[in-house]
């Protein structure tokens, strides 16, 4: 039987917080039958551009499609890999430089499956979640990004 | 007929809004709006962008069926 799983909230506003990350971690203790976790964070480069060091990345987001395209991600994954669970978070609004903005987190009971669907889930996000995102550069200066 | 537009990214800055009310004196083609758009926003012609009939991204030739939310989205940046 298909198994159902419910839309769930991926953005939060601004950096994730590594605390908020080590608690999902501890929050997985209970399930036994988990012999793997594969993790993946989207972290703020310092870019060199013509106007200076980027400084942060302000996103927004169709808000509505994309986490249908988020649950489309889960879904195809959750079809594809053999999965415990996962998790996906996404920063709206600015995230500064060095700060973690993407927080992939997939669990299974064995590693192959852990590392091939997080870097399925990752790719699946750069390409077809309309999230866009604003690089602030130098003093006053601003790049809008593309994921290649 | 009239629809709902919604502006992102950079199109919001070069549209000055994020969304608006579209109204055409016939049907519309996804191509046709896009061809009505550029010519009121010109400086969106040399930008990327696709643009999706509720929330799914169409090719130019789909009809726009009202009710629709049209959205004009630039590249993807996520991650």
């Amino acid at each position: 039987m298909e198994k159902a799983h419910k839309p769930k909230k991926v953005f939060v506003q601004g950096p994730i917080s590594p605390d908020f990350v080590a608690k999902s971690i501890a929050s997985h203790q209970s399930k036994t039958g988990i012999g793997a976790h594969a993790i993946f964070l989207g972290q703020i480069r310092a870019d060199q551009k013509e106007g200076g060091l980027v400084t942060g990345i302000d996103y927004t987001a169709y808000e509505e499609m994309a986490e249908q395209a988020f649950h489309n991600i889960r879904e195809a994954a959750f079809a594809k890999f053999e999965l415990t669970c996962m998790h996906i978070y996404h920063s709206l609004g600015l995230v500064p430089t060095g700060e973690i903005s993407l927080f992939v987190f997939v669990s299974s009971p064995h590693r192959r499956a852990a590392f091939e669907a997080s870097e399925y889930i990752v790719e699946e996000i750069k390409a077809n979640v309309p999230i866009f995102g604003k690089e602030l550069v130098g003093d006053a200066g601003f790049i809008w990004k593309e994921n290649t | 007929m009239s629809f709902q537009v919604k502006y992102f990214g950079m199109l919001a800055e070069i549209a000055g809004l994020s969304d608006e009310v579209w109204n055409a004196a016939g049907g519309l083609t996804v191509g046709q709006f896009r061809a009505q758009m550029l010519d009121k926003y010109p400086a969106m012609r040399d930008k990327k962008f696709k643009i999706a009939v509720n929330q799914k991204i169409s090719e130019d030739f789909v009809l726009i069926e009202t009710p629709a939310e049209i959205a004009l989205l630039p590249p993807f940046a996520g991650g």
